[in-house]
This record gives structure tokens, sequence and C-alpha cells, in this order.
């Protein structure tokens, strides 16, 4: 039998249903004629239906995790919103800020002072600890992300609350995971609803 | 297309400040990229871990991001770079440098399936060492493998999803299937045709 000099690439594109529709006739026109090429489409065919078959049976349907919005949420909780701090801001500027000091003296430290001014009032005061202001402030992300938390929090308060039946002989678990959500709600109403939750605890665990 | 549609808009709700449109964005998504990285890390838990990065990195880049291609392209981007990453972490093997690497590896996974001592290997074996086989593949071209087989992606899109040409996903593909076909030989020359 002489050998078939067809590219296997179109043996695998046949199977895949990706073969160009215009070559699409002529290869299998070819596929009555040619055994070693038939032979290759059966032997791809199948092997694919293995792969299918065992995928299929890995994952007969995908079940995505519990309440995989509220460990979001959680997460969303725990780390600030991305704000470029000021000193990023400054060194971005900053070619800018030495091409004013090569022009004149006095409009270079009247520029200058003004500039710090400036900086100070958009992006904040460089000199207060935490140096992570935004220079286009983006309120409605920013309180998006505090909502999201006080979600999460929420949501903290009732998992932990919901779950309280299931080891009430731990009361010391509960008063732990309430004490964290009091830290985390620090400054919102939901660090009083975790306090009030927390002396309820404790009187039932202390009869 | 009702569903490309609705997922802009929802977006757009997003951007204007409604959480309730991401909450239905990640319903909507949650199983099927979970499925994905369930197929790519094989293991419940990395595959939650990962699944909530996923959304996790869309929920803080969705201000920014521009409606060029589907909103699911995006999330399967961000999924497969984090499943190439998990791969390149986890990986105490060496990475495919050459092809005479690959061909090795071929025989060793080759030689562990013909030389299963029981004839009619059960179901259940069998599948585990399928998708042992499926797993040998390179990260890439697992990823564009499972895309296109099983996420029901076009060529096209799996090239947008993981940025690279068309050509070049045609040419993981080939190699995925090529590679499958030689590890799965032995299964059916022992057993079955
Ligand atoms: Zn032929």
């Amino acid at each position: 039998m002489p050998k078939c000099y067809r590219s296997e690439a179109h043996v695998i594109d046949y199977v895949y249903g990706e073969l160009d529709p215009n070559m699409l006739p002529d290869f299998e026109n070819h596929l009555t004629t040619c055994n070693q090429c038939t032979r290759k489409v059966f032997a791809y065919k199948h092997v694919l239906n293995l792969v299918d078959e065992a995928e299929e049976e890995f994952i007969p349907q995908p079940i995505a995790p519990y309440d995989l919005e509220t460990k979001l949420y959680k997460r969303l909780a725990e780390v600030p919103p991305e704000k470029s701090s000021f000193y990023t801001q400054l060194l971005n500027n900053f070619d800018k800020v030495l091409l004013v000091f090569k022009e004149q003296k006095i409009a270079s430290i009247c520029t200058f002072a003004f500039a710090v001014i400036a900086i100070a009032f958009f992006v904040g005061n460089p000199f207060r600890p935490t140096p992570t202001y935004d220079v286009t402030p983006n309120t409605a992300a920013d309180e998006r992300i505090e909502q999201y938390r006080q979600q999460g929090i929420q949501r903290s308060l009732e998992d932990i609350l919901r779950n309280k039946h299931l080891r009430y002989s731990d009361g010391w678990d509960t008063v732990s995971q309430l004490n964290r959500v009091k830290d985390q709600a620090k400054g919102t109403d939901w660090a009083n609803v975790a306090n009030k939750q927390l002396k309820r605890v404790q009187q039932t665990s202390d009869l | 297309m009702d569903k490309l549609i609705d997922d802009e808009l929802l977006v757009a709700q997003f951007k204007s400040g409604s959480q309730k449109a991401f909450d239905d964005l990640m319903k909507r998504y949650e199983q099927k990229i979970f499925g994905y990285l369930l197929r790519s890390v094989r293991n419940y838990e990395d595959a939650e871990e990962l699944t909530l990065e996923v959304f996790f990195k869309a929920y803080r880049a969705l201000n920014k991001w521009e409606p060029k291609a589907k909103f699911s392209t995006w999330l399967y981007t961000i999924a497969s770079n984090l499943a190439i990453d998990y791969h390149r972490s986890k990986s105490r093997q060496p990475i495919y440098m050459y092809e005479d690497e690959e061909v090795i590896e071929t025989r060793l996974v080759a030689n562990d399936i013909s030389s299963n001592p029981e004839k009619n290997i059960e179901d259940k074996e069998r599948g585990h060492l399928i998708r042992k086989a499926v797993d040998e593949l390179s990260s890439k071209q697992k990823a564009v493998f499972m895309l296109s087989r099983y996420e029901g992606l076009q060529i096209k899109e799996v090239a947008e999803t993981l940025g690279m040409a068309e050509g070049t996903v045609k040419i993981h593909l080939h190699r995925a299937i090529k590679k499958l076909q030689t590890l799965l030989r032995p299964l059916w020359e022992n057993n079955e045709i």
C-alpha cells in the first residue's frame, strides 16, 4: 500500500470538527479510498471518546462550592481597596518637578510650593502616617467595597449564630469567632450586634 | 446572544453601583469556572480557592474592564492564568523544554498504563488513568484542550482567552490530541478494537 502524504493535522481537524469547510468534501472523498487516514480518524475519535467518558465521570455536573458569594465578601472585607500611594504618584511626576527647577529660580520655588500644596490638597497630607491616598478618588467603588465589607461581616455573624447550636458545648469557639468579627466590624453598627451576641453567648455558657 | 447582552448590562449596572449585578454575574459563571478549574487542578479545595480568586480579581478589576471581548472570555482568561501559575508553582517535575523530554514522559505514562496486570481494567481505574494522561499535557496544551472540548469555546475564543494566535492554539491542540493518542494507545490495543 503506498504511503499517504496527507497532513496528520487535517485528520485531527476533521475529527475535531475544525476542518476548513472548503476542504471537507475533498477530504471525505479521500477517506473512502485511503485506509491509513481512515484508521487514523478512527483512532483519534476513539481517544477523544475515551477522554470524554473519563472527564464526564470526573465531573458529571460541576457543582460550585457552597456559598461562594459569602466567601468572596469575606475576602473582600479582609483586603483594603487598592489605592496608589502618595509616593508612587510623586515618583511618577518627578521628571515634571525636575523640569520646573531647571527654569527660573523664583518661579520654580513658587511652583514647587504650589505643587506641594496642591498635592497635599488632592492626594492627602504626605506627612500622615498611612500613605494610601487615591489621586482620583473613586468614591463609588470605595463605597461599594465598604458595603461589601459590611455584607461580609453580616454574613459572618449569621454563620456564627447559625452554627452556634452545633457546638454549644464549645462556647469558647463561638466567642473567639464573635470577637474576631467584632474587631472587623469596628466603627459600624455590626460591632454592637456582635457585642450583644457575645454577651448572650457568655451568659449561656456560664450557666 | 441574549446572554452576551445581559452580561454587558450587568457589568454596566455594577459599574454604576449595583452590587446585585455582580452577584448575578457570579451566580451565572461560578459553576462553569469551578468546573474548568477542577478539571485543571483535579483537587476540590484548590479549585474552590482558585474560583474564589477569579471572582476576587474580577471584582477588583471590573471597574476598569472594557468589554472588548465577552465577559465570560475574560473570566476564563483569569482562570487560565491562575491555573497555569498553579501548575508552575506545583510542578516538581521539570517543565517540558524539549520535545525529547515530552516523548520520554509520554513513554513513562504509556508503560504505566500497559503494565497494568489486569486485562480488564476496572472502569474507575481506567478513568483515572485516562485523566492522568490528560494531566500529562503541558499546561497550555491542557488549557487549549479543556477550553475547546469542555467549555464550548471556539478556536477563536480560545485564542482570545489565552492571548495566543489562532494558529498557535491549533498547534497546541494538535499536539495535545496526538500526545493523548500516544499515551492512551496501550489502553485500547490491549483490550479493545
Ligand atoms: Zn490518506
